[in-house]
């Protein structure tokens, strides 16, 4: 190993500004690898299939994706601090039937519940994550069986549908259009925006990317490592409650079989757009290019109408591995 | 020239393993049906219409508010729920597919929704994006298709649901539901249930997946003829399987241990059914001793009844190939349709299961 690494080292240290440029377009690749592809197949879908660049077909494709792209947004977060958040589906599912079941107090209750619970479940997730300094796997994956419990429980064992009224305020959220696209699209651009301003220009953000990188020497300087962490959790537990709630909002009905295996799904896009596992670099307009991407190829395969679905699956699989293995070369590559 | 600074070891095992399941998940879930011939045919056992069906005909294409095209040139959509991983989906796939096929309907495009709802909707949106002119749907979940109906109906493309129901408004949202009588179902399965135990006895139910009618009706039918005609008989456990083998096993499984007194199971689809046989098996139980009565009629539970473990299995029949496409060529002719058409379905028992395997799906 060292004698490899000290024959390696040879030739970089000669060149450091060569170094300096591969550095830079590896970099380059791996945040903006998922947005060059997602342009390509919207490039090559709109010349095979006449149906797929339609206002129509393109806006299907845009509001489907929004809702996993709100929970993918928190997912990011996480992912850059090191962990994981294993609990999205269930709390997406969830906070849709949380919803449903509190609209009947208004609209504002059919918003702030599933908000508020959704919360609560991120900032337990955090709190032993961050201060018991419990693996966020376990805890997540714990998190995951007990919001779906708790989903059961207020839908009797998902034999009860709560229902959204027509034309209920909370309703029309979720179903209005501005300017031929779906409502959600605008919030989920805008919460964007916003998650892209806290991670890039805050000092919030500064200590997310800190603890990722090297939790121990951020803890030395001083971030508060903890509290961040903290944050990081209950972000991603409200922001996956809010999509859900306007998912069943769009839906009209708290469906409870909402979710299962969101979560790989969420994990999948946030890698794909160029966030490291490992903790430490990413960016949130990677997740963006990331969600669309699945959804894109989803949609293209469909077109290609009849071809086997189970052949999407095998895609994005193959899709998913491709991009991991390219990330680990680029982040070794830079390492050296 | 330094000596490269120890590195800590990064958490790559971490993330491997999620890369692993993640993978494994994703692109793992194409598991098939080997152990059978699937007969999905649209002329072999195709469905036939109970009589007297639903209500009167009433919905007429110009009631509905549509205008009249021709199917064999238009593009139509088939949205199936659920992977065709067990006998039922596959059959149903096939029977649609072997019948547009034979009527000529070169526009026929089939989605599959993977058993993942806000999959399927956005699958069918994209049938209609794609200019699908009529659709045939089979919901995985019968609420939450307010998006798919807003956009059908300001299209006036008419819906025909097969299997399950959507709840709303026919001939309004949607033109008709095709499908068996899952209360009937869950009534005839009671009886046979009955017979097996003499009148008494406790019961198990292994309740299908929730959120849809048939599970709802299916339970419903089985435990009001119980209730009716057998008071001597007590539910005395139920939980949910999901439609699945593996989760009929596990839950039968449980169910040995903490209900050992249990002398009947009624399992609510034949996939359950079978996992209860195999739990059965591995607890040293012999054909015969618990009886099960399941709804369905999958060859291989057809089978099982001739082996002893299965008491009786109650149809379901899947070919909705002749029906569907039969009850869409009439509507776009102008001809008036039922709110609902129901199928009339057969019932296996030791009596005729060794002839009827053949016929079974």
């Amino acid at each position: 190993m060292t004698t490899e690494q000290a024959a390696t080292d040879a030739p970089v240290t000669h060149d450091t500004y060569a170094l300096g440029r591969r550095d830079r377009v590896f970099g380059l690749i791996q945040r903006h690898g998922a947005t060059a592809v997602l342009v390509l197949l919207l490039a090559v879908g709109s010349l095979s299939f006449s149906r797929f660049p339609t206002t129509e077909n393109l806006g299907d494709i845009a509001i489907t994706s929004s809702f996993p792209a709100m929970v993918a947004l928190g997912m990011t977060f996480v992912i850059i601090t090191g962990g994981i958040d294993l609990s999205v589906g269930s709390v997406f599912a969830l906070g849709g039937v949380l919803a449903a079941y509190a609209v009947r107090w208004g609209t504002a209750a059919g918003l702030l519940v599933p908000l508020a619970v959704c919360g609560a479940i991120g900032l337990v997730q955090g709190l032993l994550i961050a201060r018991v300094r419990l693996a966020p796997f376990i805890v997540t994956l714990a998190g995951l069986l007990g919001a779906r419990g708790l989903l059961l429980s207020i839908s009797h064992e998902g034999a009860t549908t709560y229902l959204i009224p027509h034309g209920s305020l909370l309703a029309r959220l979720g179903q209005g259009r501005l300017f031929g696209l779906g409502q959600p699209v605008y919030l989920t651009l805008a919460l964007f925006v916003i998650g892209a301003v806290l991670l890039q220009r805050t000092g919030f953000g500064q200590a997310v990317y800190a603890i990722g990188g090297a939790e121990d020497a951020a803890a030395l300087m001083g971030v508060r490592v903890a509290r961040t962490k903290i944050i990081v959790y209950v972000l991603s537990g409200t922001l996956a409650g809010l999509s859900g709630a306007l998912n069943a909002a769009r839906l009209s009905s708290g469906v409870t079989i909402l979710g299962t295996g969101m979560e790989l799904d969420v994990i999948a896009a946030v890698v794909i757009g160029g966030t490291l596992l490992t903790g430490g670099a990413g960016s949130v307009s990677g997740t963006i290019a990331g969600v669309l991407l699945l959804g894109v190829i989803q949609n293209l395969i469909n077109q290609i109408g009849d071809l086997s679905s189970s052949y999407q699956q095998v895609v994005s699989g193959a899709f998913l591995a491709v991009v991991v293995v390219v990330q680990t070369y680029l982040s070794r590559a830079r390492r050296l | 020239m330094t000596v490269p600074p120890y590195r800590r070891p990064r958490p790559a095992l971490l993330s491997t393993t999620i890369i692993a399941i993640t993978a494994a998940l994703v692109a793992g879930c194409a598991k098939s049906e080997k152990d059978q011939p699937t007969g999905g045919g649209g002329a072999q056992a195709g469905q036939v219409v109970q009589s007297p069906s639903g209500s009167a005909p009433s919905c007429t294409l110009s009631k509905f508010g549509g205008t009249k095209f021709d199917p064999k040139t238009a593009v139509v959509g088939f949205s199936q729920s659920e992977k065709e991983a067990n006998p039922f989906r596959i059959a149903e796939t096939q029977s649609i597919k072997a019948e547009a096929k034979q009527e000529g309907i070169a526009g026929l495009r089939v989605t599959n929704g993977q058993s993942q709802f806000s999959k399927q909707i956005s699958d069918v949106q994209q049938l209609i994006a794609q200019g699908a002119k009529a659709l045939v749907i089979a919901p995985l979940n019968s609420d939450g298709w307010e998006p798919v109906l807003q956009q059908a109906t300001a299209k006036h493309i008419p819906i025909i649901t097969v299997d399950r129901k959507i709840n709303a408004t026919a001939c309004k949202d949607y033109v008709t539901f095709i499908g068996s009588d899952f209360y009937q179902q869950g009534k005839r399965a009671a009886d046979q249930m009955i017979k097996a135990l003499n009148g008494k006895g406790k019961v198990a139910i292994l309740l299908g997946s929730s959120g849809n009618n048939v599970t709802t009706e299916r339970t419903n039918g089985f435990k009001e003829e119980i209730a009716k005609q057998a008071p001597g008989i007590q539910i005395t456990f139920e939980q949910t399987g999901d439609f699945a083998r593996e989760k009929g096993q596990q839950v039968t499984e449980q169910m040995i241990q903490s209900h050992p007194d249990v002398g009947a199971i009624y399992a609510e689809n034949d996939e359950m059914a079978l996992g209860a046989v195999t739990a059965l098996k591995g607890a040293g139980k012999k054909a015969g001793d618990v009886k099960i009565v399941s709804v369905d009629g999958t060859r291989n539970a057809v089978t099982q009844i001739v082996s002893g473990w299965i008491y009786a299995v109650v149809e379901s029949n899947p070919r909705f190939g002749p029906l569907a496409f039969q009850t869409l060529t009439k509507f776009v002719n102008g001809e008036p349709i039922p709110d609902k058409v129901i199928i009339s379905d057969r019932e296996y028992d030791s009596s005729n299961a060794e002839q009827s395997v053949a016929s079974a799906y």
